[in-house]
């Protein structure tokens, strides 16, 4: 097994070092050592240096990560297990070592489109269909188009009613960023993300309701070398924008709303103060304890797939984070989190997406 | 053991705990067989694989425990505890195999209790996470190790782990209240409800410290305290150690600060030339004192008087804060002694009239019998009567055997010299990082007959001897 020196330095300097344990959601969730980026760290260093193989056992423990990179902004030093797993993933896509319920996914995406499986959504298709032509492209993306499509019509309604000039796709391209994920950075990820380039390249603009999406466009493909003719704004930027704008006339109320930074806004984009902006626009921003870019995660999508009980754990712990802060009302801005928080939300306490805390305010 | 039997026990195991909670899989055996002792990193890093247990279990309360501790009895299988697995004295390696026994699926809080302010929590919560529950309410639990964020509550108990700010908040073994432990033949014992009573000897204090050898710790009321209205540092430079201890010494007679850390010329030199930024020779102190705003101001003024006399330089709070900031990057990888390095830091305590002339011995004595070994050293942990030298020896690559028999030969020969030093000149085998494998076998010279107290114990409480053998020294 190869791994790139550089990821060879992050391993050999990750697989003694446990200073991330704390942050991380998916061994905070599971209590199992085998999820800290040391132990992943640990064995791969092990399979680098021919003592174990790179078997199922330590293949499933690589797709245990969520990627979210709480590890990476934690560490002084820069370590970067993020970097490493990837990497990992990638070999084992490239070594045809993928589990069963990965080429599951893969298979998904080819057969439907989506690693869910799962056929449009005919209210969201016919709300695209009703929409005009328009340099401006509200991009969905894969988990609100097909997980939580109630909320993208609901999104695109609110669009409508500040009276911006948009249009969505009814056919809309895959952004790659679930093939990212899953394997990292291969030929058919490339592939995908080019093939979405050229169908987006088309737009002025394009407005991603989910910050993965985001991500993938404006970082992901860059790395790529693959060229975008568009400029790409994260979808609480827009709505930010809109409201300082006034084109978005909220009234503020007394409700407290509390933020849950996607880690994909926070740390990946670098994008905090929007979502603020618009829930003080609309009320009082309460934090949790851990906010921002030291974020936890509430959940993923993808992960789901194949370990819903973690994503269970990990959306609960959450709740806890919140309710040990008196934070009664939680406002995600990430389809994936929202559609995990909302699915064991405690009854005393309530999860809104950014479209529903500004409908309140309206 | 043959493979029918071993499916029988784990079968057992599975219905004690739930299938879901054990596993033999390699990747959690590899996880479990490797701390942050040098020789189990050592080890891997030549890529040999560490003694691994047969089977890891992961019991979510005392009952659960009880369950697996009476199974293991009785088909005798050792069973080691795993709380974060940071121990750098092989405490947590399974060098029988067996079970290891890992706790963090014990990480509830069950009780905050404001009153007596204390939270009551499984032994298996990451410590830091505690440290976050008692922040949401506006407290802090005041143990801040460098292994904080990594080691969970039990494993600091286990080895009466220590903070930085202990001067004035304690060891571990201060912060804790009632203790919740499951013995060795399953029973389910509670400690006194209160940590100071005349009822007999205390409960708390044969466990904490035991390393897994005696029973394993469930729950514990760990103590909270209010967050302080004020916080200041101060460094100094002092001329020589000498003076400091003096100046520590007279310090501790007048008020406790939280922290209190002196490093020698040789590490000022290094580290904290590094990490703070302090380009002078001569002996770095840092001090915070905290707590009630007015107080802290007449604490500060006392500490300039005091240290004044002794001609400490006194350098302002900007590195003390530095210092504080950077408390734990010390431990990240890349900012200390790592791999391929052979290192060691032999923490040892002793009275005011011997801590001095133990850091002169150990110092000689090393760089005299190893003289590729460099030494450091920095005294932490400060109490009226005396204070804790961390030292530390370094050797570089190349002059570590590549060969893992050898290195760990040479590994041990150098921690014999070290501490049988500190030994003799009136220091104990450890302060606050344990004994676990790599110094258990200097606990009977350390206490000669007086061992056979705990060796008393550990037979009556474990005549199986299954719970972390050949740790301890027992």
């Amino acid at each position: 097994m190869q791994f790139t020196q550089k990821s060879k330095e992050h391993l050999d300097a990750c697989r003694f070092c446990w200073m991330c344990r704390h942050i991380c959601p998916i061994g905070t969730a599971t209590g199992l050592e085998r999820n800290t980026a040391r132990a992943r760290a640990l064995g791969l260093s092990l399979v680098a240096r021919d003592a174990i193989e790179y078997s199922d056992d330590i293949i499933n423990n690589v797709y245990e990560c969520a990627l979210c990179g709480g590890c990476v902004e934690d560490c002084t030093t820069g370590w970067d297990p993020v970097m490493f797993t990837k990497e990992a993933r990638q070999i084992a896509a490239l070594e045809g070592k993928l589990p069963e319920y990965i080429l599951k996914m893969l298979d998904n995406l080819d057969a439907k489109g989506n690693v869910f499986g799962l056929d449009k959504n005919a209210d969201l298709t016919k709300k695209a269909e009703s929409l005009k032509a328009s340099d401006t492209l509200f991009f969905i993306g894969e988990d609100a188009s097909f997980k939580t499509p109630d909320n993208a019509i609901e999104a695109i309604e609110l669009l409508e009613n500040a009276g911006v000039d948009f249009t969505v796709l009814a056919d809309e391209p895959n952004s790659g960023y679930s093939m990212s994920f899953i394997i990292g950075a291969v030929a058919e990820t490339k592939a995908v993300m080019e093939n979405a380039a050229k169908k987006l390249s088309a737009y002025k603009t394009i407005v991603c309701y989910d910050p993965a999406d985001a991500k993938v466009m404006k970082r992901e493909y860059k790395e790529w070398g693959i060229e975008l003719g568009a400029e790409v704004v994260t979808y609480t930027e827009f709505l930010a924008g809109l409201i300082k704008d006034g084109k978005l006339a909220v009234k503020k109320s007394d409700m407290d709303f509390t933020p849950q930074d996607s880690f994909l806004l926070a740390r990946e984009l670098d994008e905090t103060d929007a979502v603020r902006d618009i829930l003080s626009a609309c009320g009082n921003v309460k934090e949790m304890l851990l906010n921002k870019k030291a974020t936890v995660l509430a959940g993923n999508l993808l992960m789901n797939e194949y370990m819903p009980n973690v994503m269970k754990m990990v959306a609960e712990n959450r709740w806890v984070n919140a309710k040990n802060m008196n934070c009664t009302c939680v406002v995600a801005t990430s389809p994936a989190e929202y559609y995990m928080l909302k699915s064991v939300k405690p009854a005393d306490m309530e999860i809104l997406t950014i479209e529903e805390a500004i409908g309140k305010c309206l | 053991m043959n493979d029918f039997l071993f499916d029988m026990i784990a079968t057992e195991l599975e219905d004690a705990v739930g299938r879901e909670n054990c596993s033999t899989r390699t990747i959690d055996k590899i996880t479990h067989s490797v701390d942050f002792f040098w020789l189990s990193r050592m080890w891997a890093d030549r890529g040999l694989r560490m003694p691994e247990a047969e089977i890891v279990v992961a019991p979510k309360d005392a009952q659960e425990t009880s369950a697996v501790l009476k199974i293991a009895n009785y088909y005798k299988m050792p069973v080691t505890t795993w709380g974060g697995g940071a121990g750098s004295q092989g405490g947590a390696l399974p060098v029988c195999g067996g079970i290891v026994l890992d706790t963090k699926r014990m990480n509830q809080i069950h009780e905050f209790n404001e009153q007596a302010m204390y939270i009551e929590c499984g032994t298996g919560t990451v410590y830091k996470h505690l440290e976050w529950a008692a922040n949401e309410r506006g407290y802090a639990t005041m143990h801040y190790p460098s292994s904080l964020t990594c080691s969970t509550v039990g494993g600091f108990l286990a080895h009466r782990g220590i903070g930085v700010s202990s001067t004035k908040y304690g060891k571990i073994d201060d912060m804790v209240m009632q203790m919740e432990v499951v013995l060795p033949n399953g029973d389910i014992i509670n400690t006194s409800p209160c940590p100071k009573h005349a009822a007999g000897p205390d409960l708390n204090q044969i466990f904490i410290g035991s390393e897994g050898t005696l029973g394993v710790m469930t729950k514990a009321q760990m103590r909270i305290y209010d967050q302080p209205e004020s916080r200041k540092f101060r460094a100094f430079l002092f001329h020589n150690m000498t003076d400091a201890f003096n100046a520590g010494r007279e310090l501790l007679q007048k008020f406790k600060p939280s922290v209190m850390r002196l490093y020698d010329e040789a590490e000022t030199a290094s580290l904290i030339k590094k990490i703070v930024g302090v380009e002078k020779p001569g002996a770095f102190m840092n001090i915070a004192i905290e707590g009630v705003a007015e107080m802290v101001d007449l604490e500060e003024k006392i500490l300039l008087q005091t240290f004044g006399k002794y001609g400490a330089e006194d350098l302002g709070s900007e590195y003390g804060e530095k210092w504080w900031k950077e408390k734990i990057t010390f431990f990240y990888p890349g900012h200390m002694m790592d791999l391929p390095q052979m290192f060691g830091t032999m923490d040892t305590i002793a009275p005011y009239d011997k801590i001095e002339k133990i850091y002169w011995e150990m110092k000689k004595a090393i760089e005299t019998n190893f003289p590729m070994a460099r030494f450091i050293a920095h005294f932490s942990h400060w109490y009226e009567w005396g204070c804790m030298i961390y030292d530390r020896f370094i050797i570089d690559e190349e002059n570590v055997p590549q060969d893992p028999h050898e290195a760990l030969r040479l590994h041990n020969d150098i921690w014999n010299c070290g501490v049988r030093t500190a030994l003799a000149n009136g220091g104990v085998v450890n302060d606050h990082h344990g004994v676990g494998i790599k110094l258990g076998r200097l606990m009977k010279e350390q206490y000669g007959p007086a061992m056979q107290v705990m060796e008393g114990i550990k037979k009556q409480l474990d005549p199986n001897g299954i719970l972390n053998p050949y740790k301890l020294g027992l």
